[in-house]
């Protein structure tokens, strides 16, 4: 009995969502730069990219830009509900990306 | 390596659906998702990856993988849906985008 | 917060604006529309001339602009021009011929396409009417963007270099319905990507994506039809419109779809005045 209850809890506590680490970096920033995902790099400039695009601003200075992470979770999720005329899809209403997807380049984004 | 062991076990349990689906529940789904894309369409609103999930429904069904097949199905009836509602809100909204 | 009230306002200002009459054609709302689309761009490219804007990317960067220089030294749609005239010359199965179709014998009227036909109370593309005069002489309708359709287009696009777009709304509301279609398209947002026409090819004309830039939408049809490096052929209008949709995980329409067809009137209208430069190359 004890061991079950033990083998559960392990379980239980495995399973609770981790914060950001270095996997969650490199997953996020494979998500970034994955054409059929992020595609970021389509419009905007990252460091250590291959394309200068300029139809967003650079990715970069991110922590000074956005230090309420709230808010880049809103930008990804629906950024035309809050700048009616951006050129950036709606990611996460759209489900181009899921909202794990998105909570990783959240923090891909974090390291720029 | 030990929390990495259980951690993998754990997530594997949860991600497990509660019940498997039958064929009959993989067939619904599909047919729904199917129902709901004829619509998207007939709006002019419709999607390629739509049209993407409904193929791989199909493919998985044809397989007998209906786990697979409901899965895809969901998600082509997710989008389907999207679609319209993207496509009816626009036919106010797009309003805000004219230059004046 | 704030957008939310522009968004009503603008709404408000819609409907207002809906319920007061509106003329077709001279001083009234598309004409206003159009100065205002046309005074965004120059304001926005003060150095490029009314005869550039139908070069799209080519007239918005220098770097794409030397790499369009040398390319023309050698045009790769000439293989196309001569197709489309040795086309235009061969008379159909009953004796006539393209040119008994068109005004002017379908010389420099390029221009002038899409019309609005009062007859099918639709809009008419120049396609669309290389297609009817072939059905009305007894000819099977062309596959409409490439190929055979895309060197006649050439043909008549060639002979009309210089002319400035001159499209017509007449005074009829079924003509200044289809416009108002035409330009709720290029406004609206589509496919999962969610972006419209304006999103990408107002504000953000002339910036990069990847290796392309972005062409403003002013007199992005003059350049047409368009030899494609992307495609190693040949396309209309319609090719790239329907390429576009896709690529913004859009499913795209019949090549003839209505929407299609207004989205070109409006587009169209919006660049009266800016000349005719086709048949032109893309990257």
């Amino acid at each position: 009995m004890t061991k079950s209850i033990f083998t559960f809890v392990v379980f239980a506590v495995a399973a609770l969502p981790l914060s950001a680490h270095a996997g969650d970096v490199k997953a996020g920033q494979d998500l970034a730069l994955d054409r059929a995902k992020g595609n970021c790099l389509a419009c905007h400039t990252i460091k250590g990219g291959d394309a200068p695009s300029s139809v967003g601003r650079e990715l970069a200075g991110i922590k000074r830009r956005f230090p309420n992470r709230a808010d880049l979770v809103e930008i990804l999720m629906d950024e035309p509900k809050r700048n009616l005329v951006a050129p950036m899809p709606p990611f996460g209403r759209n489900r181009i990306l899921t909202r794990s997807e998105i909570e990783k380049i959240i923090d891909f984004l974090y390291t720029l | 390596m030990i929390r990495a062991l259980f951690l993998a076990g754990g997530i594997a349990l949860l991600s497990l659906p509660a019940v498997a689906a039958t064929q009959a529940e993989a067939e619904a789904a599909l047919a729904a998702a199917q129902a709901a894309e004829t619509e998207a369409v007939a709006a002019k609103a419709a999607w390629t990856p739509t049209e993407a999930a409904l193929t791989a429904a199909q493919k998985a069904l044809a397989a007998g993988n209906w786990d697979e097949a409901k899965a895809a199905a969901d998600e082509a009836l997710a989008l389907a849906k999207l679609s319209v509602e993207q496509a009816n809100e626009e036919k106010t909204s797009w309003r805000n985008a004219v230059f004046r | 917060m704030r957008h939310r009230f522009v968004a009503t306002l603008n709404s408000v200002c819609a409907l207002l604006l809906a319920m007061a009459p509106a003329k077709a054609d001279g001083g009234t709302v598309p004409e206003a529309e159009r100065t205002a689309f046309q005074a965004f761009f120059f304001a926005k490219f003060p150095k490029v001339a009314k005869e550039d804007f139908g070069n799209g990317p080519y007239a918005v960067n220098e770097g794409m602009r030397k790499q369009w220089q040398e390319i023309m030294q050698f045009p790769p749609y000439e293989l196309a021009l001569d197709e489309g005239h040795a086309e235009w010359d061969k008379p159909f199965a009953n004796g006539k011929h393209y040119a008994d179709c068109f005004d002017n014998k379908g010389e420099g009227i390029r221009q002038t396409y899409p019309r609005f036909i009062a007859a099918t109370g639709q809009v008419e593309t120049l396609e669309g009417a290389i297609n009817r005069c072939r059905v009305e002489n007894g000819e099977p309708p062309l596959e409409p963007m490439t190929g055979t359709m895309a060197s006649l287009a050439a043909v008549m696009s060639q002979s009309s270099r210089g002319k400035p777009f001159a499209i017509t709304i007449p005074d009829d509301p079924r003509a200044l319905a289809a416009y108002e279609r035409g330009k709720e398209f290029f406004y609206s947002r589509k496919g999962q990507l969610g972006v419209s026409c304006a999103s990408c090819h107002m504000s953000p004309a002339g910036e990069r994506m990847r290796g392309d830039i972005l062409a403003p939408a002013l007199g992005i049809l003059a350049g047409m039809p368009i030899y494609r490096s992307d495609w190693g052929s040949m396309g209309t209008s319609i090719r790239r419109i329907s390429t576009c949709s896709s690529q913004t995980r859009a499913l795209p329409l019949k090549a003839d779809d209505e929407e299609y067809r207004n989205l070109e009137y409006f587009m169209s209208y919006m660049s009266n005045g800016i000349p005719i430069v086709g048949p032109g190359t893309r990257p």
